[in-house]
């Protein structure tokens, strides 16, 4: 039970604290005040609760679709969100747009990422609350798990901060834009399972090569939204949304250059 | 006129296979004491069917698969609907996230 739980709580926190550690080094790296992560964290957590307590209306609504639209909603979201980020950042390089904005956008962008895996650990972790038995070592395996994940994020936060100030950004924009893409992923997979996108046959299958079991799997799963056995429009959906942050992070610098001339 | 517009229904028909639900084949599982039953579940390949988890535990579960990349959260004394394939030919492992001890089962898809 205590290893179940460990896990659990690693997989659901991973993800958001990858996201959490690339923003806040971006937001370093503009020198940055960084109180926008406690909104973000407050709002996840208050998110989380309202979602994890209206889980059963949700699933119910939209004939049995509920929950997977509006999870998917939320990571369209938490997509819409890092391109503005990425556009922002490519302003704020001159100073042109005001700071506020940006940490409005990352804040969030990190309750929006927050709230789904909240919910799941939320629920969870109620669930055994009643159970005698097993309460301990959830709580136990619960706490290690967050504490393992949150540990993974600081160490991604460190080695990016390490590096020179114009790389750390270019690494937390590439890095921002394939977790973006990979929620745009995610979501799509949901769309799927409820039938609203239809679902083709995988193009792929490279769990022989990379196990999305395994621990770089679940790395890769958080950082980039790795699938071992994609559908085509689970890649397409990537594809398009890489395009659409390439095409918001040259039209923000082309702005900027513009704005410079004039 | 009617011959032209049967043409065009039975080409809309073609071209959207996800519409036509009726079509799609419905599975049905319960879970109880944290196991599956049935734990093994034959479909049909490379057909989309629809599967009907009955979670009849008081605690919620959730239902996970990385072969049929499939993930869901079922209150207790729920169901939840979660549409799976077009497989290829297989074995297609799932498991309750909450409980993967004892909940494990497999779609097989002939």
């Amino acid at each position: 039970m205590l290893l179940n739980s460990v896990i659990l709580v690693l997989r659901e926190v991973l993800e958001a604290a990858m996201l959490i550690s690339v923003l806040l080094a971006l937001s370093l790296s503009f020198r940055q005040r960084i109180s926008w992560l406690w909104w973000g964290l407050g709002l996840g957590f208050l998110g989380s609760v309202l979602f994890a307590s209206l889980l059963e209306v949700i699933t119910d609504s939209l004939d049995g679709a509920g929950q997977e639209v509006a999870n998917a909603s939320l990571q369209g979201l938490v997509y819409c969100l890092t391109v503005a980020v990425v556009a922002c950042s490519q302003q704020q390089a001159h100073g042109d747009s005001p700071r506020r904005v940006m940490s409005l956008l990352m804040a969030s962008a990190v309750a929006c990422a927050m709230i789904r895996e909240g919910s799941e650990i939320l629920v969870y972790i109620t669930g055994f609350a009643a159970s005698q038995e097993h309460w301990g070592a959830v709580y136990a395996g619960s706490a290690m798990g967050a504490g393992i994940g949150v540990s993974l994020g600081v160490l991604l936060f460190s080695a990016l901060r390490a590096l020179e100030n114009d790389r750390t950004q270019f690494a937390c924009i590439v890095l921002v834009a394939m977790m973006g893409a990979g929620m745009i992923m995610q979501a799509a997979q949901l769309l799927e399972q409820v039938d609203w996108l239809p679902a083709g046959l995988p193009i792929w299958d490279s769990s022989g090569l990379l196990s999305e079991r395994s621990i770089a799997g679940q790395l890769l799963y958080a950082v980039f939204g790795y699938e071992a056995t994609p559908s085509s429009i689970q890649v397409a959906l990537y594809g398009a949304s890489l395009l659409g942050m390439l095409a918001a992070y040259f039209f923000a610098r082309g702005f900027r250059s513009r704005a410079i001339e004039a | 006129m009617t011959v032209g517009r049967q043409l065009i229904f039975g080409f809309l028909a073609a071209a959207i296979p996800s519409l036509s639900l009726a079509k799609t084949p419905v599975f049905e599982i319960e879970i109880r004491d944290h196991l599956f039953h049935p734990e093994e579940l034959r479909i049909p390949a490379n057909t989309k069917v629809k599967l009907v988890v009955y979670n009849r535990d008081a605690t919620a579960e959730e239902f996970e698969s990385y072969e049929m990349n499939r993930e869901k959260v079922i209150v207790g004394g729920r169901k939840a609907n979660i549409f799976i394939g077009p497989l290829p030919p297989g074995v297609y492992p799932f498991f309750g996230e909450f409980n993967p001890k004892t909940a494990q089962g497999q779609v097989i898809a002939e």
